[in-house]
């Protein structure tokens, strides 16, 4: 039989990427265990006990809407926030046989520091990016330049995942709006949605999508201590979604395949307690943020915070060490069982500089020392101090070892009395 | 440099450590090779390369992780770690050339020229320029006192021969210990110049030495698997790889014995002497192609593994290189016609400083074109050639 690693836990690490993922809470599991075993069913199939599941299944997708101020009917349970995300800015492809846009033009609307997910998608219509300032904050009236009579579509991130920085939703729905009067008054039908990928923010800022003023939202349950591979688009009655998989015609035809029905259910229980515990969530990590913020700039003053001082992700800390390599770091952090993330999980795969930081003008040499910390439901103030103080120091250690020009010792080396060879063979 | 000038410059210097600059793949053996020439109390930076890789969904070289693996590697060493990106070069020297090659119905070796152009071109002059003394690398190989050409027996010591006067006798490229590993194969083009400054700590051990050696440090890749295939393409067939870069040309695959059409191919140059699967002439007893007619875009297979079609006593080398930098002179030696393959005895008659011909004690598997066949005195290697 196949062994899969089990990597040995020491049980005393700290854990201080939960951007990255989280651990599945034990109620979720609990509300998950029926339907992987005895309430196996297809949820399609006719005889009583699969009927059961279906209504479980769609208890969820009531559940999930309710946590989010929508509507069941709404709410596309998909296979997590990428599925979402192509979803959503695949609505465009409805857009195609709008009157007045001729030749099928579906022009997209997003910002410079979108997740990738978003950015690949955006990448397969015409589009334009919009830029952020150095907070990583988008100014409104750079996405109603960016909005031409063919655009169909603005997708922005609620809170960038790196950074932290929250974006004036509501401002940019408003602005959404005039555009929509406006075409309405020259006479043009062609829709205009605004897409947000929240998938970092519930638990952590308010989801409700009529607070918001959004016309799709993104959400993940893998970031909220739920499973992974499940999430959903919410989209109003307004958007035209277009199939993404087809098959059997399960969720309305727009993703086909049998209903993830544990997932939606421990989705669903994850929701509800994300939302219902958010207020003191985000404020006892926001404390806890703001310490750790506190003492890794007292040891190091030239170390850099980005994002917004005020519009942030209350659990999110990005920093740089300037001269530093943040992939170092993470190692001789991971020796001390403390995990951090350095960005984005995906960009930091891909081992080239964050977009986002680009984005936002970080110089490289503080970019290439970034590291991210986001805390979460297994952060204390208890570990996360001991981790400043662990940060603090590999910190330290690594300025040394780059500023003299380490030089490995070994007081018996035979080297010392040998000789060495010529310079400038070549 | 003339020799003079490369004597007049070699005052020895004492009290200074040598500055290494270590190749680190990410693998366990160049992982190993920094380990040691750090704990010979050496002044040791570790470098990735970062060659051309081919990146399409589904065709995925994890250079990413090998970087990751070098890094984590450095880190526990505690040396910096350099990331030189060599793409240009090596698409240029190596992929372009391999295209080029197959296109023109030959069979290339993508590694030799990757070591000739990347490794101990490029990175040993970009090691140099930058001040280091040596690089190294994690290659099953020596690099011998060389005094006037007789094997010195240095056993384990991996400690440079540069204690010896290399103006005076150049070091010589050696077996590695273990047979199974030995790489000189890939190395023969690496050039005279280039192995007065290379290390290669690990060609006193065996492999199982090494793997024990890095679990004994705890290195991150005491367990890593080997790499395989093309390091560029991953594990992908080459074939997959070729097709992105060359026209399909649909041919015919005839029977070289009875000279009957025995089924289609999509392009004889994907196809190389010797081989037996894929040929798409499936049922009954395999097929081997035994040879392609470019020209005219046929490929000609044979039931007899044994076909004397793939039988040779000569092969005329060119396009050869020497480590010593001359030809060696006519006479008997051992040569290998692929990496790790058997030592054969026969004899090389050179033809200028550029060619020769190889001939066979016994008659032995015919080498696709394209291919290199290096050549052995003892345990050294002197230098080889391509297969015409």
């Amino acid at each position: 039989m196949m062994r899969y690693p089990r990597p040995m836990l020491d049980s005393e690490f700290i854990y201080l990427d939960h951007a990255a993922a989280t651990p599945v809470d034990e109620q979720v599991r609990a509300a998950m265990a029926p339907y992987e075993t005895q309430l196996f069913f297809n949820p399609s199939s006719p005889y009583k006990p699969a009927w059961d599941v279906r209504h479980a299944f769609e208890q969820a997708r009531a559940d999930l809407a309710h946590a989010i101020g929508a509507k069941p009917a709404e709410v596309v349970i998909t296979a997590g926030a990428t599925e979402s995300i192509n979803l959503a800015v695949g609505a465009v492809n409805a857009c195609e046989g709008e009157p007045g846009l001729q030749g099928g033009a579906h022009h997209v609307v997003a910002s410079a520091i979108e997740h990738s997910a978003v950015l690949a998608c955006v990448q397969q219509h015409p589009h334009t990016l919009v830029p952020v300032n150095g907070n990583g904050l988008i100014d409104p009236r750079d996405v109603r330049a960016a909005i031409r009579d063919d655009t169909c579509l603005v997708t922005i991130g609620l809170a960038n995942n790196e950074i932290g920085t929250i974006q004036p939703l509501r401002a940019i729905s408003e602005t959404i709006q005039h555009v929509r009067q406006e075409r309405l008054r020259n006479g043009s039908a062609v829709p205009i949605y605004l897409h947000t990928d929240a998938s970092q923010c519930a638990g952590l800022l308010d989801v409700n999508v009529s607070t918001l003023g959004v016309d799709m939202l993104t959400l993940n349950a893998a970031k909220i201590y739920g499973p992974k591979q499940v999430g959903l688009l919410w989209a109003s009655r307004d958007v035209r979604l277009c199939p993404l998989v087809v098959g059997g015609g399960q969720e309305r035809g727009l993703r086909s395949g049998t209903e993830n029905v544990a997932g939606a259910v421990g989705f669903a229980q994850a929701l509800q307690m994300a939302v219902s515990q958010r207020k003191e969530e985000a404020a006892r990590l926001s404390s806890l943020r703001d310490a750790l913020q506190k003492a890794l700039l007292d040891a190091n003053p030239d170390a850099v915070v980005s994002g917004h001082k005020k519009h942030r992700l209350p659990n999110l800390l990005h920093i740089s060490f300037p001269g530093l390599d943040a992939e170092r770091l993470v190692y001789l952090l991971e020796d001390q069982g403390v995990y951090v993330g350095t960005g984005a999980a995906c960009a930091a795969n891909k081992a080239t500089r964050s977009h986002v930081l680009e984005a936002i003008g970080l110089a490289d040499d503080a970019a290439d020392g970034s590291l991210r910390f986001s805390l979460g439901r297994l952060s204390t103030q208890d570990n996360t101090q001991r981790a400043a103080r662990i940060v603090v120091d590999v910190v330290r250690g690594e300025y040394e070892r780059v500023g003299s020009e380490h030089v490995r010792m070994n007081a018996e080396s035979f080297w010392d009395n040998e000789p060495v060879p010529p310079k400038g063979l070549w | 440099m003339t020799p003079q000038e490369f004597a007049a410059a070699s005052l020895p210097l004492v009290g200074r450590r040598p500055k290494v600059l270590v190749g680190m793949s990410g693998g366990v053996d160049s992982s190993v090779a920094a380990a040691l020439l750090v704990e010979q109390g050496m002044r040791v930076v570790g470098a990735y390369m970062k060659n051309w890789t081919l990146d399409v969904p589904g065709m995925q070289c994890p250079w990413a992780e090998d970087l990751a693996y070098a890094k984590r590697t450095a880190v526990k060493l505690g040396i910096d770690l350099k990331v030189y990106d060599f793409q240009d070069v090596y698409k240029r020297e190596v992929v372009d050339y391999l295209v080029r090659e197959y296109e023109a119905g030959r069979t290339p070796n993508p590694d030799i020229m990757c070591n000739s152009h990347v490794k101990f071109g490029l990175f040993l002059k970009t090691a140099l320029d930058e001040g280091f003394d040596y690089i190294a690398t994690g290659h099953y190989a020596r690099v011998g006192k060389g005094s006037d050409g007789s094997v010195e027996e240095t056993g384990k010591d991996y400690r440079p021969w540069f204690l010896n006067d290399v103006a005076q006798h150049p070091p010589v490229l050696r077996r590695g210990v273990d047979e199974h590993k030995d790489q000189t194969y890939f190395l023969y083009r690496m050039g005279g110049e280039a192995l007065k400054r290379t290390l290669f700590p690990l060609g006193g051990f065996a492999k199982t030495q090494v793997r024990e050696m890095a679990q004994q440090r705890g290195l991150p890749a005491a367990d890593k698997p080997d790499s395989q295939g093309i390091c560029f393409i991953g594990e992908a067939p080459i074939k997959d790889f070729l097709r992105m870069y060359t026209q399909p040309r649909p041919g015919l695959i005839v029977d070289a014995d009875t000279k009957e059409e025995v089924g289609a191919h999509d392009g004889a140059l994907y196809f190389t002497l010797g081989q037996r699967k894929g040929l798409g002439v499936g049922g009954g007893e395999p097929y081997y192609v035994v040879g392609k007619d470019m020209a005219a875009n046929i490929v000609y297979v044979s039931h007899d593994a044994c076909s004397p079609e793939l039988q040779t006593e000569e092969i005329v080398l060119e396009d050869c290189a020497w480590l010593s930098g001359c030809s060696p002179a006519p006479g008997a030696y051992l040569v290998r016609t692929r990496h790790t393959g058997p030592l054969l005895e026969a004899s090389f008659d050179p033809q200028g400083e550029t060619s020769g011909y190889v001939r066979f004690a016994q008659n032995t598997e015919r080498v696709a074109p394209g291919q290199s066949v290096v050549v052995y005195k003892d345990d050294i290697c002197l230098g080889g050639g391509i297969v015409r």
